[in-house]
């Protein structure tokens, strides 16, 4: 139930996150491009708004009678031919995607990408079975090579420059260094290409499952997808419990919004629909379809106060609007689920005692709210977090750090008029959102903010707030200093 | 194999004594209509959506014309050899014809069941230039194509090679996928794979800049057969 437990600190991770300028100036150009890209996807649809009502409808009715829509799933899938496996936790998930391999005498695994298996670290349990086992996604292919770890949802590999990967290709896979990337495109197509077709298994992630048919929808644009459910002998698709939507006109409802919201595009190139095994006298295609559907938490989450967490469609759309994530990047969440919704989503499944500093990534600005396209209230879910934080005393080192910001800039004059005339990401979120947010705010972070004096150090950004945090930390252990 | 489907479920039945679910409902309303539109303006809509993406289209208004591009476009492909769904998917007549003529010849896609002959399969099928298939829609407002699999129209062909050529009846052009999935409820019934296909393979994972035929093809060819 880790979730993957740090070994440095949340406050080490930010430090350093905050030290990188490559990681700082190519996430910027990421979640500043698919944000402005999802605004024009979205003036697209007509009736945007409804159709995010309606999907909101959707994951919220099929979680209220999730049990019922699961069993049907599973007996669908059956139906048609494929295998359903239940997992309680990450280790009985690993185990069974193990045995299947086992069953098949499986050599050789090709991943399309899959959230999931990040969460159990399947990777770790496959390869300590001499499993050879290859990301096929290009940005986690790269991440692969260079033994790092995403830093974005959808471009995985965005902290890195082309030299740099024109240089690992060059070093992992002997080609010839270049930094075109059309080049080394070409080059990883071609490396990959021969992974696939020698693989014995296909493993990937799943976007949707269909309660009424037992399809399972993986959406994508290079076709690594594709080739991972079709090229090898044996498809494993991974999926958390929560993952179910009733019909397929559902479904073309959630997909309406999810490409949209997380790369701007109408639609991915591919929208594959799977159901079942290869039958009929198909001639290509897996011999066998397993579906291994993970709860590791979720259902105990689902009796919570956050289970609205659960109705997240993963599309990234509230990491590219949150003014910490374009500080920090993915990393510094030191979790598989960064941004707004891992902050919710990460403690909801790995304990708040762990991960009580999460919560607190976050100045409750709710842009995530405003761009999740199935409207996630995620600053309330932070709020309630925060709340178990404090009851289990743990109070976090940023809330605390927060309050002593305060009140140290408060008493030193030039700090304070710094703090209130300095234009940080407050005034660009008013920018954005409208005059007034402040107001339109539900009543418990009302109360938030009128209880705790946030605005003279929140209209700054957060960058800038760290930084002069612990410039401001240091002046008050001088001053004590002085003092005595 | 273990399996954990009765714990799980049970644990969630639990859980929804106590679930905070805002915005649940025991029903879902019923949608308003979808999308519409004559095939004039769905070809035009789908042709607009799908060349930006990299897709070239064409209009063909008989079965001669329609051939005459195909091997336009095969011949841009450098290759003879083909993966290609059975003729009667394709609804050009004497296409299947047209191509034995100008010496194309296909890849017999079955899949054997044994491992090693399955690989050796998949790296003799790799040789191919182009895929040569039907569709059994498109979707205007996404310029989608629909691609369903069957015996006679192999998955492959639409996905290994890097040039994909595909022939579509204008009349089987929706508005949408959800007018698509009204129109045919059971198409996920009989067949493994329902894969809508818009636009070349890409990916931007490189410092955000576009590249095309990642991994599936990189060049995708439309015919639209008007006369269908
Ligand atoms: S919480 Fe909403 S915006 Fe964030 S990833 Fe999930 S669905 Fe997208």
């Amino acid at each position: 139930m880790s979730l993957h437990s740090p070994n440095v600190t949340f406050h080490e991770r930010v430090e350093g996150a905050l030290r990188d300028e490559i990681l700082h100036t190519a996430l910027d150009r990421a979640t500043g491009r698919f944000q402005n890209l999802r605004v024009t996807a979205l003036a697209s649809l007509p009736d945007a708004e409804r159709v995010r009502d309606r999907a909101r409808l959707i994951r919220a009715h099929t979680l209220a009678h999730l049990d019922t829509y699961l069993e049907q799933f599973a007996a669908k899938v059956e139906q048609a031919g494929g295998q359903v496996h239940f997992a309680r936790d990450a280790n009985a998930l690993n185990e069974i995607v193990l045995e299947i391999a086992r069953q098949h005498k499986v050599q050789s695994v090709v991943k399309g990408k899959s959230m999931i298996s990040e969460e159990t670290e399947l990777n770790h349990a496959l390869q300590a079975e001499n499993l050879r086992v290859v990301e096929t996604d290009l940005g986690e292919y790269i991440i692969q090579l260079a033994g790092e770890t995403p830093s974005h949802i959808i471009v995985p590999a965005v902290h890195k420059t082309k030299e740099q990967i024109g240089a690992l290709l060059h070093e992992k896979i002997s080609i010839p260094y270049t930094a075109d990337p059309a080049q080394m495109t070409a080059a990883a197509r071609a490396t990959l290409r021969r992974e696939f077709l020698n693989a014995d298994m296909g493993i990937s992630g799943v976007n949707f499952g269909v309660a009424e048919t037992g399809t399972i929808c993986l959406v994508e644009n290079e076709g690594n997808g594709r080739l991972t459910t079709t090229a090898p002998r044996v498809h494993v698709a991974l999926m958390g419990i929560e993952r179910i939507v009733p019909t397929l006109d559902d479904l073309s409802v959630m997909l309406q919004v999810l490409a949209r919201s997380a790369t701007g595009q109408k639609i991915t190139v591919y929208t594959n629909l799977l159901t079942g095994a290869r039958r009929n006298g198909e001639g290509d295609g897996p011999n066998e379809l397993h579906i291994v559907l993970l709860d590791n938490g979720r259902s105990r989450v689902l009796g919570t106060e956050v289970a609205e967490i659960l109705y997240c469609i993963r599309c990234g759309a509230c990491l590219n609007a949150c003014p910490v994530y374009r500080e920090i990047g993915g990393h510094a969440y030191g979790s598989v689920y960064p941004g707004p919704v891992g902050a919710v989503l990460t403690p909801a499944l790995g304990g708040v005692a762990q991960w009580s500093d999460l919560p607190q990534a976050s100045s409750l600005c709710g842009a995530c709210r405003e761009v999740c396209p199935v409207r996630i209230d995620i600053p309330r879910m932070l709020l309630v977090e925060r709340d178990e934080a404090v009851r289990a005393g743990k109070m976090a080192w940023w809330l605390r750090l927060g309050l002593r910001v305060y009140s140290v800039t408060a008493t030193h004059p030039a700090l304070f008029r710094l703090a209130t005339t300095t234009a940080g990401w407050g005034t660009r979120a008013l920018g954005a959102f409208g005059k007034g947010w402040l107001k339109r705010l539900p009543p418990p972070l009302n109360g938030w903010t009128q209880s705790r004096d946030f605005p003279a150090f929140a209209k700054k950004s957060f960058r800038a707030q760290y930084r002069e945090s612990r410039h401001a930390e240091l002046i008050h252990l001088d001053d004590n200093a002085f003092r005595e | 194999m273990r399996d954990d489907r009765a714990a799980v479920l049970g644990q969630i039945r639990i859980a929804l004594q106590t679930a905070h679910l805002p915005a649940a409902r025991a029903t879902l309303p019923l949608r308003v209509g979808t999308g519409q539109g004559d095939t004039v303006s769905l070809t035009e809509r789908f042709r607009a959506e799908v060349e930006p993406l990299g897709g070239m289209t064409y209009v063909a208004r008989s079965d001669e014309q329609a051939i005459e591009i195909a091997l336009k476009v095969l011949a841009s492909a450098q290759g003879k050899e083909l993966l290609a769904w059975a003729d009667d998917e394709i609804p050009v007549r004497g296409l299947g014809a047209a191509l034995a003529a100008h010496a194309y010849t296909r890849l017999d896609l079955a899949m054997p069941e044994d491992a090693d002959a399955r690989r050796n399969k998949l790296l003799e099928l790799e040789r191919a230039a182009a895929g040569v298939t039907g569709a059994q829609a498109g979707l205007a407002d996404t310029g989608s194509l629909a691609l369903v699999s069957a015996a006679t129209r192999p998955r492959l062909a639409s996905l290994l090679p890097a040039t994909h050529l595909a022939f579509l009846k204008t009349s089987m052009l929706f508005p949408d996928m959800a007018s698509f999935f009204r129109a045919h409820p059971d198409v996920t019934r009989d067949a493994s794979n329902v894969v809508f296909v818009t636009g070349p393979s890409r990916t931007a994972d490189i410092e955000l800049t576009l590249q095309r035929g990642v991994h599936g093809p990189k060049f995708l060819h439309v015919v639209l057969c008007d006369w269908l």
